[in-house]
């Protein structure tokens, strides 16, 4: 047993709560948004599934990626990210985008995404809706779980193995 | 002054040299009070953040505008997120200032930067030792790799590393546990240097204090690679897990945290230093502890700073000032050449676990054959992978197809950077502004360094030499940089109170002694008399142990 004290360290941890407020706000349900109102929040969801439509794995909306985004981009975006972020959304929401069908969809964010390529990240509604979307989704439980492979304590490390078939990318 | 008050030895600071000096002390037999000017954290339980998943940090681990306002410094180390920014300080309440652009990291906690390092640990060879006397740069070091060898062995079977011998006398071997593996692409590179470069370049696993097997009930690593966050298993090595325990268990130990030391006590009468003056970092009260030796180990700036506040009649320009070097030779590496390429090949290979180290080249650079252009040399730290979704977050691409793409290993990827060493220079320096005081009375640090030309012409030979390399090795988008670096972003600050034979042009001697002040001791990097290319932690550590063993003899001796 003493080979295996070292485990101990880990048990004192696993016991231990601390989280934060952000993770308070999403063990609510239903969820609400903080930042964006209920439409955008919806033009939102249409946009963040668009971008990560369900395919093997959930879509982005099932991982609650558009709430991640209502929290995460006034906390941590600049202020002008943060406004092209709204105006864009905006935008979307006249076009009423989250009614539309996916071919239209599809076909809308494509244009938008090649405008938006030459512009600065802050003023780039498309690059700070794939920044925030691919973060939120992918480090999201079922995005590094079911769309990604993930482990929080490999227990070692190997360094040259043989691709299993259909193997996933590491999350982190 | 009570008998609290009163202890065999002191030392300043709980990283990594004060935690080496803590358990060699107390493991003398000497009652010995570590004054801490940080907060306290446990071992293990005050982890926090160590086992989270990504999804329980607040935003994923990105951290916030209120977390970069708070640490504007701080916030800029690839290392900072949600989950390690409790273990750096906030620069608003910590300011210093810069005469020019240098970037201070640092962690005011038991433990200190031990925390959070990188923990790659080499050691110097006589190449290091003799270069200043050999071209005259600076002034010599007072030691050769033999005075300095046993204490390596000493510090390194205690600590516990892994990793790979190179077998170049530029990187003498050393007491190492079985590296970790390297990858498919990382034996392909070791493969091909291996026929173009005839054994003069080589890949290496590097030297890393993080155990691949069990060592003194710690480890082995369990391939998180968070580090930086504390470590549940105690597999790499630092203060809280691995050298304060061992003096706690001499019951010789006192630690004393949120103690920030203002400057020695020097007895003018009997010519000596007594003790120290600290100020509570709660309470704001002042209070004063007594020892026969004090050990400096606060870091590089801060052990500096205590000796220039620490002024008396005998020594009015700050203790053990009699050569005016005192805070002069400020150094760091320097990183900002090296390459970036990509593989198409070995698609059908792939790795499990996040290995918590680099692969690591070897200095070749003015070994065997003298260059033209700069003195000294450079390493490389060598960064593989395989790609994963983040490739995607750039680009015009969206959807099934492109979800599908990105979630599965994509191409692999190679970053590395030359730690190159900076020269001795009188003009790089620090001192302190006793008219601009923090909210603890203590005097603001001013820091002024530059890179030099030899740096320069060094750095563009670190990016050629990378890409020329990598182009050997048969890897693709092989692209070079030189980016302009800010001092201190190595975080490998050292210099500013010079080890050397000669008290006019050295503040310590070879045993890290004040010359004029022989019971006061400084071991962390304040003592460096030149940079080398490797990582320092190591030197430190052996250095203290050394330094320890000595003070121990001259106490015994009646000498000090």
């Amino acid at each position: 047993m003493k080979r295996r004290a070292f485990l101990h360290g880990a048990s004192v941890l696993l016991g231990s709560s601390a989280l934060g407020t952000v993770l308070e706000a999403f063990a609510e349900t239903p969820r609400k948004a903080t930042w964006l109102s209920a439409s955008e929040l919806a033009t939102l969801a249409a946009l963040v599934d668009t971008i990560l439509p369900a395919t093997d794995s959930p879509a982005a909306s099932a991982a609650d990626t558009h709430y991640f985004i209502d929290l995460a981009i006034p906390a941590c975006a600049s202020p002008a990210a943060q406004q092209t972020f709204r105006k864009g959304l905006r935008e979307f929401g006249a076009k009423n985008f989250a009614k539309l069908p996916p071919d239209k969809q599809i076909a809308l964010l494509k244009a938008r995404a090649q405008k938006d390529q030459a512009p600065e990240y802050d003023q780039s509604f498309f690059k700070i809706l794939k920044d925030y979307t691919l973060s939120g989704y992918f480090l999201s439980e079922i995005g590094a779980t079911k769309a990604l492979a993930y482990e929080q304590v490999p227990g070692g490390y190997w360094g040259d193995l043989p691709l299993a078939p259909d193997q996933k990318a590491w999350a982190i | 002054m009570s008998d609290t008050n009163k202890y065999d030895a002191i030392v300043v600071g709980s990283g990594i040299s004060g935690g080496w000096a803590a358990k060699e002390l107390c493991e003398k037999g000497l009652k010995t009070l570590v004054l801490e000017r940080g907060h306290p954290l446990r071992h293990i339980e005050d982890y926090k953040t160590a086992l989270k998943n990504p999804w329980e940090l607040p935003h994923n681990n990105r951290a916030t505008n209120a977390d970069k306002a708070a640490q504007p410094i701080q916030s800029t180390l690839y290392l900072y997120d949600q989950s390690t920014k409790k273990h750096f300080v906030n620069d608003n309440l910590h300011p210093y200032t810069q005469a020019q652009p240098f970037n201070w990291y640092r962690g005011y906690q038991v433990g200190g930067r031990s925390l959070m390092w990188a923990r790659h640990v080499f050691r110097y060879s006589d190449l290091d030792f003799e270069a200043n006397q050999r071209e005259g740069v600076g002034i010599d070091w007072p030691i050769r790799y033999k005075d300095i060898a046993p204490w390596y062995d000493h510090v390194e079977k205690f600590i516990g590393a892994s990793g790979e011998n190179s077998g170049l006398a530029q990187l003498p071997s050393q007491n190492l546990q079985p590296p970790f593996e390297m990858n498919a692409l990382e034996k392909h590179i070791r493969g091909r240097f291996a026929e173009k470069f005839a054994g003069e370049r080589k890949l290496i696993c590097s030297a890393t204090a993080v155990l691949s097997r069990e060592h003194n009930g710690r480890g082995p690593c369990q391939g998180r690679n968070q580090c930086a966050r504390g470590c549940p298993y105690s597999a790499y090595f630092s203060s809280n897990g691995v050298t304060l325990p061992a003096a706690a268990a001499t019951g010789n130990l006192t630690l004393r945290p949120d103690s920030i030391v203002h400057s020695l006590i020097y007895d003018e009468g009997a010519d000596k230093v007594t003790g120290v003056r600290i100020v509570d970092a709660a309470t704001m009260k002042t209070q004063e502890y007594f020892a026969r030796v004090v050990f400096l180990c606060a870091s590089t700036l801060n052990s500096t700073a205590i000796l220039l506040n620490s002024r008396s009649l005998r020594f009015p320009d700050g203790l053990g000032n009699d050569s005016g070097e005192l805070g002069h030779n400020l150094m760091d590496h320097h990183n900002g050449g090296g390459a970036t390429a990509s593989y198409s090949k070995l698609l059908d290979r792939y790795y499990r676990g996040r290995r918590a180290t680099s692969m690591y080249i070897p200095r070749f650079r003015n070994v065997a054959r003298k260059e033209e252009k700069f003195k000294r040399g450079y390493g490389y730290e060598v960064y593989t992978w395989r790609d994963s979704w983040t490739r995607g977050v750039g680009g015009a691409e969206f959807g099934a197809d492109f979800k599908n793409g990105i979630t599965r290993p994509g191409d692999w990827g190679l970053y590395t950077e030359g730690y190159g060493e900076t020269l001795s220079n009188h003009e790089n320096r620090m001192w302190i502004s006793p008219e601009k005081q923090d909210r603890w009375g203590i005097p603001r640090i001013n820091v002024s360094m530059t890179y030099g030309e030899n740096e320069k012409a060094m750095a563009q030979q670190m990016m050629d030499d990378a890409v020329e390399m990598m182009e050997a090795a048969g890897l693709e988008n092989v692209k070079g940089f030189n980016h302009a670096v800010t001092p201190g972003s190595v975080i490998h600050e050292m210099g500013t109170a010079r080890m050397g034979r000669d008290p006019k042009t050295s503040v310590l001697n070879g045993f890290n002694q004040i010359h004029a002040a022989p019971n006061v001791f400084v071991t962390d990097g304040s003592c460096m008399v030149s940079s080398p290319t490797q990582n320092p932690s190591l030197t430190y550590m052996a250095l203290t142990a050394r330094a320890v063993n000595h003070a121990a003899e001259e106490m015994k001796a009646g000498s000090i």
